[in-house]
């Protein structure tokens, strides 16, 4: 899977998410900070986290939420590790 | 004496010693009992406000300590239960690597008040739990002076805990929404600072 194809997903999965600026989805790059660009609460990285897993079916470990960074990039990362973990 | 090994921990907390679960000092405790618990669903747990819990505050325990013993009960008792044992780690142990933290607070709603000696059962119910976060909602009722709790909720179940089913005598104190908190690791807690 490309990286900008994860990234199309992800961009989906933030339109549900409620606290997500619609506005803010326009343009999105691997360097987009969810935080700072965003604005998204902190708080909210575990919801789309969890929504993330389920729209590319995967699973993430306690510690990859723990390390997790907060731009897009750091989550497209994970989305491929963890669907590394899973096919080794 | 705590738990010192992990075979001591049995299939829910039913029994258990708050103390064994809720690592932090006794004055800051505020669960006194665990009447039913199925770990991935719910529980019920109760507490009597005593005299240091109401004092300078008009013999009334307060709605912040009210959401707190909620918190205990639920968010820190039932995801320290069930790290516990996903790490095969007694909860002393546990509590060396993880700092039990509140993430946020949803909706509360009083509806009446407690004195001191009411004692009140916390009644949670598990919304999310993983990546040891743990969000739960809701509701904390008096129960009817003298009931053996233990004995009253040892037929409870999942249906009646959806639904609030307790029955006659319990008075609606405080319904709670998405109070959710987190294990987080001592060394990532520190650098919050």
């Amino acid at each position: 899977m490309e990286r900008q194809e994860i990234i199309d997903g992800l961009v989906e999965v933030l339109r549900t998410v409620r606290t997500v600026d619609p506005a803010k989805l326009e343009n999105v790059t691997e360097e987009t900070d969810f935080l700072t660009d965003m604005n998204t609460p902190s708080t909210e990285l575990i919801n789309i986290a969890a929504k993330v897993e389920q729209k590319f079916n995967v699973e993430f470990e306690d510690e990859d939420i723990d390390e997790l960074g907060s731009k897009v990039k750091d989550i497209v990362d994970l989305i491929i590790k963890a669907k590394e973990r899973e096919n080794s | 004496m705590g738990i010192t090994d992990t075979s001591q921990i049995k299939d829910n907390l039913v029994g258990e010693l708050p103390e064994n679960w809720l690592i932090h000092g006794p004055k800051k405790r505020l669960v006194s009992a665990f009447h039913w618990h199925k770990p991935k669903v719910g529980v019920v747990a109760s507490y009597t406000p005593n005299e240091n819990d109401v004092e300078d505050h008009f013999d009334i325990f307060r709605g912040v300590d009210m959401i707190e013993s909620f918190a205990q009960a639920t968010v820190v008792a039932a995801a320290t239960f069930l790290e516990s044992k996903k790490q095969d780690m007694v909860p002393e142990e546990l509590s060396k690597l993880l700092i039990p933290t509140f993430i946020s607070l949803g909706n509360v709603f009083f509806h009446s008040y407690l004195e001191k000696g009411q004692t009140f059962v916390n009644i949670g119910f598990i919304k999310f739990y993983k990546w040891r976060q743990m969000v739960c909602e809701g509701r904390i009722y008096r129960a009817p002076k003298g009931l053996d709790l233990d004995a009253y909720f040892k037929d409870f179940d999942e249906e009646r805990l959806k639904n609030y089913d307790i029955g006659e005598g319990f008075v609606l104190i405080a319904e709670l929404f998405d109070i959710t908190g987190r294990g987080i690791k001592k060394e990532m807690f520190e650098k919050l600072q």
